[in-house]
């Protein structure tokens, strides 16, 4: 059976499920979509969107796109006219000096930079809309309108229509104080590198020139020029480690960022020596480097606080922000901050419950995938409890509040998750703890070697000279370059293997973790359900048709499994007409045929391993379906893998105790916990981690997030939520449990390099600061010894790769 | 010579910190906030977003200068 593409989101499905549209003559030379194809829509939705855009002329999306995979359009009932609201407007809406309003917003549904693009465009387009700016990183979105001339309830149906959907936020002080933080901190790092470049063109010049005997007014202007170029590094991008070190010394603590701007301020004072007295050799390219190298790793801290503060910022916007409270049998639409204990909430199909309760209503259907991960809805009855952030999939039911919104069980999770992403363990970084250390050294051997030389001959240049010599042989270059360069070359070949590393730290850890600890749905199976054991074979057509008919009428993933199965076995299949079919959220499908009545959907037989489905014609069973989630090809690979280091594996999983033990059975693996909430997930993990052991965890739904950022490393598959893949230190692209091994296997390789690299470098400056201190080193063979031993541990790093095929 | 030289490496630096000087003023105007973006923003650019950007730019003048209106109404 082939599978053909939707012309709208590029996603496959069997040509037979499709949406199928002739050619028309309307032809657009931009659009991918030419008009002698036939067009292929997976439902209404890509369909609706499709034609929205080529009405609105902006069919261009395509070929912006490209063969980007999207999600199927977001298709939203709830009522834009709550963000017309006065409570609404409060919270979220700010006024500029000019009048104009201003909102945050997350927007849902963003693939690819054509995504952004069409949103803006369609937006712009909008009479009354000043300003929308996308961020393509983290999908938030800032728009300036005119309230007089268009609503915001206007501006989201737009954004729905086309789509995609949008969720408010409050950017508080910390989002600008972040944002301002990047740029200073880009706009340093941008000069640093720009003069750092242009020094190490002028040094070319400048070794050259001492080997071939360069002129006195030669050396002088390179001299002048690297000095221009070296100033604002010092004094602009190094102002950073001034204050630093200003700050560590008013607290009485000699900090990194003090030995820094000394070293770098001390051969910046010498080099102007040099140029003013025209005798020796000048260091400021070894000022700019310094500074430049230091910046890079404070650039990158910089971003990674940032993003964390952006992930916590998009979960956020996935709570409701309002809830329809019935108070004497009023409704009243009120912020979730004003729900009370004991107060009646009512929650319509789709909408999202915002604080935890005790249903009222004698039967609903939630989607907890947000809090369990299992993407089976999960039937209610009164008294069962609601947890706040869980989807209500039946129609509208009312339940009563018994947190309010601060205790609910989803800003608990959020709390927690702000916590841990703020006060994450950051890994010791054994190259950082030594270059400090090393440079305290180097720099009291440099006074010393002063003081001893200038009591020997009372030559006060001379004594300056060597002391520097020392200095520069010593420049923890080498030291420096011996963690980054190695990671950089295991982390560009991680890459290669499908597999992305957040902070080039992690290579160290991947080389200490003991634990591992894997989610099921997702990560170790598949996420889609087959069948794996059927009753009976013998149906005849009329059967199979019916059946066929009705697993077609629903969306539901065991309707899918079914229907895929039944496609896949037998020919022939037609759809027939079946009368008042009827869905029972959470239970099945009921229609009528032939006067004959009709039932697919739950077993009697429940708590088995397996998810089980009847079909039944007049309350006979005619036939029944075992399904199961399948196990990825690669995961008892993986386990004899982790077997083999010595790595002690855990199954932590939301689904009940017989599935997850099937699977742990399955795989041999010992450990197995079922019924596993975030919380639970989150609290094992910390459980793990007290007895000292040094957790990774490996997941792929909002459901792990929790667990993922209380993990040593934390390991997501490219394939699941944004929220999950945003708060992991390694994400998976090609979802393939081989490159789960190889980010192991990558990983210890670089670091056996990284060590191998800083033992280097210590024994070169062991070797050649004694000679330094001697006094038998001039300047200029120092830094030309000092490049060298930078040149030893880039060439080694080199074998890494080249080792690997 | 050398002073062909000094002369080169004046204009050089002068043209060079100038280059350096536009780069500090977008990124203090936002530009770079998201590089992603800014990257592919070079594949989508077209004469029809550039005329985008011109009616944006008349049409905020026209908001604003409706709202001044409204205020001093």
């Amino acid at each position: 059976m082939s599978n053909v593409e939707c012309t709208h989101c590029n996603l496959s499905f069997p040509k037979e499920v499709m949406i199928i549209e002739e050619p028309d003559i309307n032809f657009s030379k931009e659009s991918l979509a030419s008009p002698t194809d036939i067009r292929y829509f997976c439902c209404k939705g890509c369909q609706g969107v499709y034609h929205l855009l080529q009405d609105d002329g902006l069919d261009s999306f395509y070929a912006k796109k490209g063969k980007e995979k999207l999600s199927k359009p977001l298709a939203v009932d709830e009522d834009a006219s709550n963000f017309d609201l006065d409570s609404f407007k409060d919270i979220y809406i700010k006024k500029n000096n000019d009048g104009f309003s201003s909102i945050d917003l997350v927007i849902e549904g963003i693939h690819c930079s054509a995504c952004i693009w069409l949103n803006e465009k369609v937006l712009n387009d909008e009479a009354g809309i000043l300003e929308v700016n996308i961020n393509f990183s983290n999908h938030k979105a800032k728009i300036i309108w005119d309230e007089d001339t268009i609503k915001l309830s206007s501006i989201i149906e737009k954004i729905r229509a086309i789509g995609y959907n949008a969720y408010p936020y409050k950017a508080g002080i910390k989002n600008e104080t972040n944002v301002n933080k990047k740029r200073d901190y880009f706009s340093k790092l941008s000069v640093a590198i720009f003069a750092s470049m242009n020094i190490m063109m002028i040094d070319v010049a400048k070794y050259t020139g001492y080997l071939t005997s360069m002129s006195e007014d030669a050396k002088f202007m390179i001299h002048v020029a690297e000095m221009i170029f070296a100033t604002p590094v010092l004094f602009y991008s190094g102002i950073i480690f001034f204050k630093g070190a200003y700050f560590g010394l008013k607290n009485k603590i000699i900090n990194m960022d003090f030995l820094i701007a000394f070293g770098a301020v001390l051969t910046y004072i010498y080099s102007w020596y040099v140029l003013v007295s025209g005798s020796g050799n000048s260091y400021f390219d070894s000022v700019a480097m310094i500074i430049t190298f230091v910046l890079v790793g404070k650039y990158l801290e910089v971003i990674g606080k940032k993003s964390a503060n952006d992930t916590i910022d998009s979960i956020k916007s996935a709570i409701p922000y309002e809830a329809t409270r019935i108070l004497n049998n009023e409704k009243q639409i009120v912020s979730v901050e004003e729900i009370q204990i004991g107060d009646i909430i009512e929650v319509k199909n789709g909408q999202k419950a915002c604080v935890d309760g005790k249903l009222i209503s004698t039967y609903a259907s939630f989607d907890q995938s947000s809090i369990s991960g299992e993407s089976i809805e999960v039937s209610k009855s009164k008294g069962d409890t609601i947890y706040s952030s869980t989807i209500n999939t039946s129609d509208v039911i009312v339940y009563e509040a018994t947190t309010t919104y601060a205790n609910s069980t989803f800003n608990s999770i959020i709390e927690l998750l702000e916590n841990s992403l703020n006060t994450k363990p950051k890994i010791q970084d054994i190259t950082n703890e030594l270059s400090k250390n090393f440079s305290l050294t180097i720099l009291l051997l440099s006074i010393l070697t002063f003081a001893g030389w200038y009591l020997y001959n009372g030559e006060f240049e001379n004594a300056l000279i060597v002391s520097i010599s020392v200095i520069v042989i010593a420049c923890p270059c080498a030291l420096a370059l011996a963690t980054p360069i190695a990671s950089l070359i295991g982390i560009s070949w991680l890459s290669k293997k499908g597999l992305i590393l957040k902070d080039a730290k992690l290579i160290e850890t991947f080389n200490d973790i003991d634990t591992i600890v894997l989610d099921k749905t997702g990560t170790i199976t598949n996420a889609t359900l087959e069948v794996v054991n059927i009753s009976s074979n013998k149906l005849n057509k009329e059967e199979l048709n019916i059946l066929y008919t009705l697993t077609d009428s629903s969306t539901h993933l065991v309707s899918n499994a079914i229907k895929q199965y039944l496609q896949s076995n037998y020919n022939d299949l037609e759809f027939i007409n079946l009368e008042n079919i009827n869905q029972i959220a959470g239970v099945g499908i009921n229609a009528t045929y032939n006067n004959n009545k009709i039932y697919g959907g739950k077993g009697s037989l429940t708590n088995t391993a397996y998810t089980s489905f009847e079909f039944k014609i007049n309350d006979n069973v005619v036939v029944s379906f075992d399904l199961q989630d399948s196990i990825k090809e690669d995961a008892s690979e993986l386990i004899e893998f982790f077997d083999k280091q010595n790595i002690e594996v855990h199954i932590c999983s939301g689904d009940n105790e017989n599935v997850v033990k099937n699977v742990a059975n399955e795989l041999n693996i010992k450990n197995y916990h079922a019924n596993m909430k975030p919380k639970d997930k989150y609290d094992f993990i910390l459980e793990l981690k007290k007895q000292n052991k040094k957790v990774a965890m490996v997941g792929d739904g909002v459901n792990d997030t929790l667990a993922l950022s209380s993990a040593d490393i934390s390991i997501s598959m490219a394939s699941g939520s944004d929220i999950s893949i945003n708060v992991s230190d390694v994400i998976i692209l090609n979802n393939s449990l081989k490159s789960l091994m190889n980010s192991f296997y990558i990983s210890k390789r670089t670091y056996k390099f990284i060590k191998q690299n800083l033992f280097i470098s210590l024994v070169y400056n062991a070797l050649t600061i004694p000679i330094a201190m001697a006094g038998y080193v001039v300047p200029l063979f120092a830094a030309l010894s000092m490049s060298l031993s930078s040149l030893l541990v880039v060439s080694n790093s080199f074998r890494i790769k080249k080792d690997i095929k | 010579m050398s002073g062909i030289l000094w002369i080169e490496l004046v204009v050089g630096i002068i043209i060079s910190f100038t280059l350096l000087g536009l780069l500090l003023w977008a990124v203090k105007g936002g530009q770079f906030d998201d590089g992603k973006k800014q990257m592919n923003g070079l594949l989508f650019d077209s004469t029809e977003d550039l005329q985008d950007a011109i009616n944006k730019e008349n049409k905020i003048k026209e908001l604003k200068a409706k709202k001044q209106k409204n205020n001093l109404a």
